[in-house]
């Protein structure tokens, strides 16, 4: 009877289901995030921006600290998103509801999620007075930069998320794994903590590790002042040497020339990174390891729900 | 120290032989290391957590023996040394292993009735507890482990069943599942052809295997079986044929953020033929809103329905596609009498338009009035799914002898469940009175 009979197919169940998640936007108190995303970037730029893209320790932290909110906001988007109605889920499944057009959904709704979260981040670093590169890499703005960069670490920490809250079968469990996850991406960053050996190789397959490349190649690192040993200096001027104090010698010397500025530069051309080198090609290459990582989780979220059958009672 | 260990491993080894044997579990696996800590957690009937005791405790074991050999300068990504890691992982595993270890020596202690108090005594002295608990004739387990023994059951009636092009035509030979240790046997010998109009109660004790009965005629779990709804064979079109099944959850599963309108215009989209016109699709939704007295809560979101209205929408989702075979696992759970009752008025309504509905409930004699025919499901002896009736309500009450389908239930549960336990002579008679209608020998 029903053999020549045509259901929707993939592409028209995406819209569906697009059209369901944007729908309930506001009723499912999803539009919390955009406050909470300003919010978080405030108390952050609170602290970092005055040194951010000023000095080179500044950036460090700083990009370390934004790509830390952009891997907050991302996660807590999604990590209840498909547990939490996962029978629901799977009485669609029994349907005739399609996995990858679920998925894709999502994706596609998350993606709108992230533009917004990462612009009011943006926005709000720009009204915090953060000075935002002026030479870009990739866009005509280096503002415009900044915002890609932070979207795409947002929308890939989202579909990690995403793979997650496809795993497990409750928002109990998910929230469960979440700092085990966030945990595992700040320390493996090789920012903030030094990694040796063939531990070090975990770094490239955190997101963080590549969003703080990303900013500080945009932040033009390499050719920012050094400030720590200037600072580490001066705190040393009265240490005594043989009754003598060389180095607040040192220090004067170098006031009275009005040297300090191209001390800390030098400091920081000692300081070179290769991997922070202010070309197009790093941040390109930074942007493509996020991009095939957002992939790789969408595609295992999608193959991680196709068991959904399997689930008991 | 080593003999005294050596000592304590033949006490258990002895101790767990004895225990096995109480079980009817073959006695030589007391002997193989692993196998007998998986063994003694089915003893505690609990197997799941033997299984991961049994592998928790092999990965330490591994790593334990790792440990000893490995060279102390030994270093694990250029910082950590490998002993160190070895030490740490196993300090992560044991904590799940003793976890794991307790519920078993819980479970064993609820088996013999005994007071938990033993438990200590299980991780203190394993050797000398299981030697008392094996030997010991005060030891004995309140019920014997029901699936390693294949009880004899009532035989099966070989009788298939065949209907017109418009039934639904169910022959069941088997459904089972298959464990790492053994195949169970969920439904069995299962027969019946449903006429469409008619509107069936299915009924069955806890376990009976009602669910696994509707996933299997549904195809959503594949028997063995020939289901056949009209001319088409569910299994072999189960692509296209799902559109011609409505399924109705227990739970009423859906997005309470979304208004009744859109939820049912969803599931018209997703259910509905794609060729169908937009026009012809919000008709279709609006009908069917209006039928099931949903018209006036379009734009209300489905959280702020009550309990009877979201059963409703939750029926009206499936019943969008206008499908031939409509299912509900407990539509009046959670439902006072009243609301009830409408709901199966209006369920009464969809078979009278000519198709075949299937209830599953736990109050049926409130609404019996309203199914035409009643399918009784039973574990016989072995825990398997049996058919013990189907047919017209009213020749059921003579079949069973008593007056209401609570009655039934009384007569074919076990008697530790509170029943007369006469599930097996009730599938014996209603197969032999399936032989006699098919003219074969009794």
């Amino acid at each position: 009877m029903n053999n020549e009979v045509k259901h929707s197919g993939r592409l028209s169940q995406m819209f569906i289901y697009t059209g369901k998640l944007f729908r309930m936007f506001v009723f499912q108190n999803d539009w919390k995030v955009f406050p909470m995303a300003a919010v978080i970037t405030a108390i952050v730029c609170f602290v970092i921006s005055k040194d951010m893209f000023v000095t080179m320790e500044g950036t460090t932290k700083g990009c370390f600290a934004i790509t830390c909110i952009c891997i907050w906001n991302g996660m807590f988007n999604s990590i209840q998103s498909v547990c939490r109605e996962r029978p629901i889920v799977k009485r669609e499944h029994r349907s005739g509801m399609h996995i990858s057009s679920y998925i894709c959904a999502h994706m596609i709704y998350q993606l709108v999620l992230c533009l917004g979260q990462a612009a009011i981040t943006t926005a709000v670093m720009k009204f915090s007075d953060v000075r935002f590169p002026k030479t870009p890499l990739v866009t005509p703005s280096g503002i415009t930069d900044i915002f890609l960069t932070l979207f795409l670490i947002t929308f890939a920490a989202d579909m990690l998320a995403l793979l997650i809250s496809s795993l497990v079968r409750n928002p109990t469990t998910a929230m469960t794994i979440v700092p085990f996850l966030l945990i595992f991406q700040l320390v493996f960053s090789g920012t903030m903590f030094a990694i040796g050996g063939n531990a070090a190789k975990l770094k490239d397959f955190t997101l963080s590790k590549w969003g703080i490349t990303a900013l500080c190649t945009q932040g033009n690192y390499n050719t920012l002042p050094m400030t720590t040993p200037w600072k580490t200096i001066k705190k040393l001027e009265n240490v005594k040497i043989e009754d003598k104090t060389p180095i607040k010698d040192i220090i004067k010397n170098v006031e009275k020339k009005g040297s300090e500025k191209a001390f800390q530069l030098r400091c920081g051309k000692e300081n070179y990174h290769e991997e922070y080198e202010s070309v197009r090609s790093n941040v390109i290459d930074c942007y493509i390891r996020i991009i095939l990582q957002t992939l790789l989780f969408a595609v295992l979220a999608i193959i991680a729900l196709e068991f959904i059958d399997k689930d008991k009672r | 120290m080593d003999i005294i260990s050596s000592l304590l491993n033949i006490l258990s080894i002895i101790g767990f032989w004895f225990i096995f044997k109480k079980f009817g579990i073959k006695r030589w696996h007391a002997l193989i290391p692993f196998l007998r800590d998986y063994r003694l957690a089915q003893c505690a009937n609990e197997p799941k957590d033997g299984l991961i005791y049994t592998i928790l405790s092999g990965i330490i074991w591994i790593l334990s023996i790792s440990y000893s050999i490995v060279d102390e300068k030994t270093v694990l990504f250029g910082t950590i040394e490998l002993k160190d890691a070895l030490a740490l992982l196993m300090l992560i595993l044991v904590i799940p292993e003793f976890v794991f270890s307790f519920r078993i020596c819980k479970g064993l202690c609820e088996r013999f009735g005994k007071k938990y108090r033993w438990i200590i005594g299980w991780f203190l002295f394993e050797g000398i507890t299981s030697l008392i608990w094996g030997l010991s004739s005060k030891y004995v387990p309140l019920e014997k482990e029901k699936e390693d023994t294949i009880k004899e059951t009532v035989e099966e009636s070989g009788v298939n069943t065949t209907g017109s092009d418009k039934d639904l035509t169910i022959n069941i030979r088997e459904r089972s599942a298959k464990t790492l240790r053994s195949k169970r046997t969920l439904l069995k010998d299962i027969h019946m052809n449903i006429q469409p109009g008619h509107m069936v109660l299915l009924l069955g004790g806890s376990g009976a295997g009602k669910t696994t009965f509707l996933n299997a005629v549904t195809g959503y779990e594949m028997a063995d079986a020939d289901i056949e709804l009209g001319n088409d064979n569910v299994y072999k079109d189960y692509i296209n044929i799902k559109y011609d099944i409505g399924f109705v959850p227990q739970q009423d599963l859906m997005r309470g953020s979304d208004t009744v309108y859109n939820t049912l215009y969803d599931a018209a989209k997703l259910r509905l033929p794609k060729s169908l016109s937009r026009e012809d699709r919000k008709k279709r939704v609006d009908e069917v809103l209006d039928s099931f007295g949903l018209g006036m809560l379009k734009n209300t979101l489905v959280d702020k329905l009550s309990g009877g209205q979201k059963k409703r929408l939750s029926i009206s989702m499936e019943f969008i596609s206008n499908p031939r075979l409509f299912i509900l696992d407990e539509p009046d759970s959670g439902l006072d009498g009243v609301v009830a009752r409408e709901l199966f008025e209006k369920l009464r309504d969809i078979a009278d338009s000519g198709k075949i509905v299937i209830v599953i409930t736990h109050t049926p004699d409130r609404v019996i009035d309203l199914f035409d025919d009643v399918i009784v499901l039973a574990k016989d002896a072995n825990r398997s799914g049996r058919l013990t009736y189907f047919g017209p309500i009213k020749e059921s009450y003579e079949f069973f002898g008593k007056e209401s389908m609570e009655g039934f239930l009384l007569a074919i549960n076990q008697k530790e469940e509170g029943g007369e336990g006469r599930a097996e002579e009730l599938v014996k008679k209603y197969n032999d009175k399936m032989k006699l209608a098919v003219g074969g020998e009794v």
